[in-house]
């Protein structure tokens, strides 16, 4: 197992706006981690911003947990995500993520 | 480490290994030791008791000749007599003591009446006694010699007669001219003569004080010496009785304590070992052990007691959790097998059609994975192709691909065109997704008859085109969104032409996001460069360079995500 295989979450929260910084990579190993940290910390907030600067590679299960805040963000507030670098574009662009996300 | 186990020793070696024979040899040392101590103790106890007792009977002696002469007869006028013709001499005349001439200095002294009263009461005390000698005497302080006055003693060696001296040495002087009636005037010396001797005195009382007069009694402490030796002898046996005795019942006491229980703990060990060994489940060697020592063996007992409950227990469930595993990997096993043969996988495929040639595989990441390829002749002159991956791995992704791939043939299969297919399989899905669970899905339907290609994308990878003669190239179709998350979205289908020759690439995101140990990603720039490469092959030579291409660039770094690929080759409609 490759020892550089994972992902920092980095939380943010300002009020009711959560800023989730991600760094490494988001893939079926690390996509349960992100899905339990945004479970358990998604009531309250209203603005939810993913900063995806340092973000190396997005899989399917990452896309997965993206796609499950999205839903959950959608009716009670927003979300968006920055810092969309070019292979996570190309990623979101085939997967046609990029019709259902605010990408700044 | 010790240099062997117990398990290798012999018998005796286990015997000197022995905790009694070590408490034996410290006991035996330790009373030894003590026996000695004891003994010396007890020798001078014994030496003072007895030369006390010699002493007391001496001096309670010279008391009560004292106390007699006291009564019956005032020996004042002898003493006197015999101190001034002492005084009288001169040191030379002195000197000449122990010749005839000497004595003539004290003539008839010893003619006295009350010189032969007085010998003759000294006479009776000495008879009657076990002391040496008792006799009157006179310390003369200026001469430092005792003078003696009467002794009863007639042998030739050791009596004296009146006038007759011996030299007195400073201390035993002061000792008995000094006294001040407290305790028993006494003095011990080791003379040439007599050897230990002790002297005791009681003064008489004469009214020239410059006369100290003495009832003496002298008895020798060489008997003691005797005494001591019978003593000592018997001391020595009762000591080392007492010793090997004590011995005896510490190292019973220590075997029956603390020794024997160890062995029987040593021994259930052995025991549970080999049960262990032999596979034998159950034991209980510790808990049989039943010790009751009520100190440390005891506890250590109970350790082990619960030690072997534990393991059991915790064996047990190891056991149970071991045949859960077990029949999960079975299942697995199992599952995986399903998944494979739920894809077309007998290739050729399709042998008695010459218009296409077509090979697909799928190498899942995990046991069963959530990639899957289809193909399957809707009717005679239609070819649907499915390339579909499902978010996330293992079961779960297995089971959602499973279902996937049914509702995508079903659908296909009742003649409805590309973006009716994955409109439809995207409600059915979404109607019951509770998981968020999605899928990407290219599908295709290729018309036998002219190569036309009918397609549509909902969030899949790019399909590689390779026009006849041309090279691999991404074709960039127009993407819908992933199918699962979203009810009543609308897909977009588009047509290509495949002339004979052509052929179409179909992969999923496994092949160009495959990572080496650098963390470098795989790519569709090496995939085309791979495919380019063998532009010449057959679909299954193709597969089989990418997926060997792959394997090489991925190196030592585990496979993270599923492989899977199809390759079609148009090759033109049935002559005929």
């Amino acid at each position: 197992m490759k020892e550089d295989i994972v992902l920092t979450i980095h939380k943010d929260q300002d009020g009711d706006a959560l800023k989730v910084t991600l760094e490494g990579r988001l893939d079926t190993m690390t996509a349960p981690e992100l899905e339990k940290e945004l479970k358990g910390s998604l009531d309250d907030v209203r603005e939810l911003t993913f900063v995806l600067t340092d973000l190396e590679y997005i899989s399917s299960a990452g896309l997965r947990v993206l796609l499950m805040a999205q839903k959950t963000m959608s009716s009670k507030g927003s979300m968006k995500v920055t810092g969309v670098n070019d292979l996570v574009r190309e990623i979101f662009e085939v997967t046609g993520f990029t019709e259902i996300l605010t990408i700044e | 480490m010790p240099e062997k186990s117990v398990r290798e020793m012999g018998e005796l070696e286990r015997l000197h290994h022995s905790l009694a024979a070590r408490v034996f040899h410290a006991v035996m040392m330790g009373a030894a030791i003590l026996g000695l101590v004891a003994l010396l103790i007890g020798l001078g106890a014994y030496a003072y008791a007895m030369a006390n007792q010699f002493i007391g009977e001496s001096f309670g002696l010279a008391r009560s000749t004292n106390a007699v002469l006291e009564k019956a007869l005032d020996v004042e006028p002898l003493v006197m007599e015999v101190m001034d013709r002492y005084r009288s001499l001169s040191e030379e005349e002195r000197n000449t003591m122990g010749e005839e001439s000497y004595n003539e200095f004290f003539s008839g002294i010893e003619e006295r009446e009350d010189y032969q009263t007085l010998r003759a009461i000294l006479k009776i005390f000495l008879d009657s006694s076990d002391v040496n000698d008792v006799y009157l005497g006179v310390y003369d302080p200026d001469t430092k010699a005792l003078v003696y006055i009467c002794d009863p003693d007639d042998s030739e060696e050791y009596g004296f007669l009146p006038g007759e001296w011996e030299e007195l040495e400073e201390r035993e002087l002061n000792k008995f001219i000094t006294w001040d009636g407290e305790g028993k005037l006494h003095d011990t010396s080791n003379t040439d003569a007599y050897g230990w001797m002790c002297t005791s005195g009681m003064p008489v009382a004469i009214s020239d004080k410059t006369v100290h007069c003495f009832v003496l009694s002298d008895i020798t402490l060489s008997e003691i010496a005797g005494s001591l030796k019978h003593f000592i002898l018997q001391y020595a046996v009762a000591i080392i009785i007492a010793t090997v005795l004590l011995g005896v019942i510490l190292t019973r006491h220590m075997k029956k304590n603390l020794v024997q229980p160890i062995n029987a703990i040593a021994g259930a060990a052995e025991q549970y070992v080999a049960d262990r060994k032999n596979g034998v489940e159950d034991t209980d060697h510790f808990t049989r052990l039943n010790i009751r020592t009520g100190d440390e063996i005891e506890n250590l007992s109970l350790v082990f007691a619960d030690m072997e409950k534990d393991l059991a227990e915790y064996e047990e469930h190891l056991t149970t959790i071991t045949a859960e595993k077990e029949r999960i990997g079975t299942e697995l096993a199992l599952a995986t097998r399903l998944q494979a043969d739920m894809l077309p996988n007998i290739f050729p495929a399709f042998p008695e059609r010459v218009e296409f040639d077509i090979f697909a595989m799928m190498e899942p990441a995990k046991e069963v994975g959530g990639d899957f390829y289809d193909f399957f002749l809707i009717d005679d002159d239609h070819l649907g192709m499915v390339m579909a991956d499902v978010s996330g791995k293992g079961v779960p992704a297995a089971l959602f691909m499973m279902a996937t791939k049914i509702i995508l043939a079903n659908l296909a299969m009742v003649g409805r065109s590309p973006k009716e297919v994955l409109e439809g399989a995207n409600n059915a899905i979404c109607a019951n997704n509770r998981e968020e669970m999605f899928v990407t899905v290219w599908f295709g339907i290729l018309e036998l008859s002219t190569g036309k290609v009918t397609a549509a994308n909902a969030g899949h990878e790019y399909p590689v085109l390779k026009p006849a003669g041309g090279n691999y190239e991404l074709y960039k179709d127009k993407h819908g969104f992933v199918i699962g998350s979203m009810e009543g979205l609308k897909y977009q289908q588009y047509e290509l032409l495949l002339t004979p020759g052509a052929r179409l690439f179909l992969y999923t995101d496994g092949v160009p996001e495959a990572t080496n140990a650098e963390n470098q990603m795989f790519g569709t720039e090496r995939m085309l460069e791979t495919l380019n490469a063998h532009a010449g092959a057959s679909p299954e030579e193709a597969l089989q360079a990418v997926r060997k291409a792959v394997s090489d660039f991925v190196g030592g770094a585990p496979q993270f995500d599923d492989l899977t690929m199809l390759c079609l080759e148009y090759k033109g409609p049935e002559k005929g």
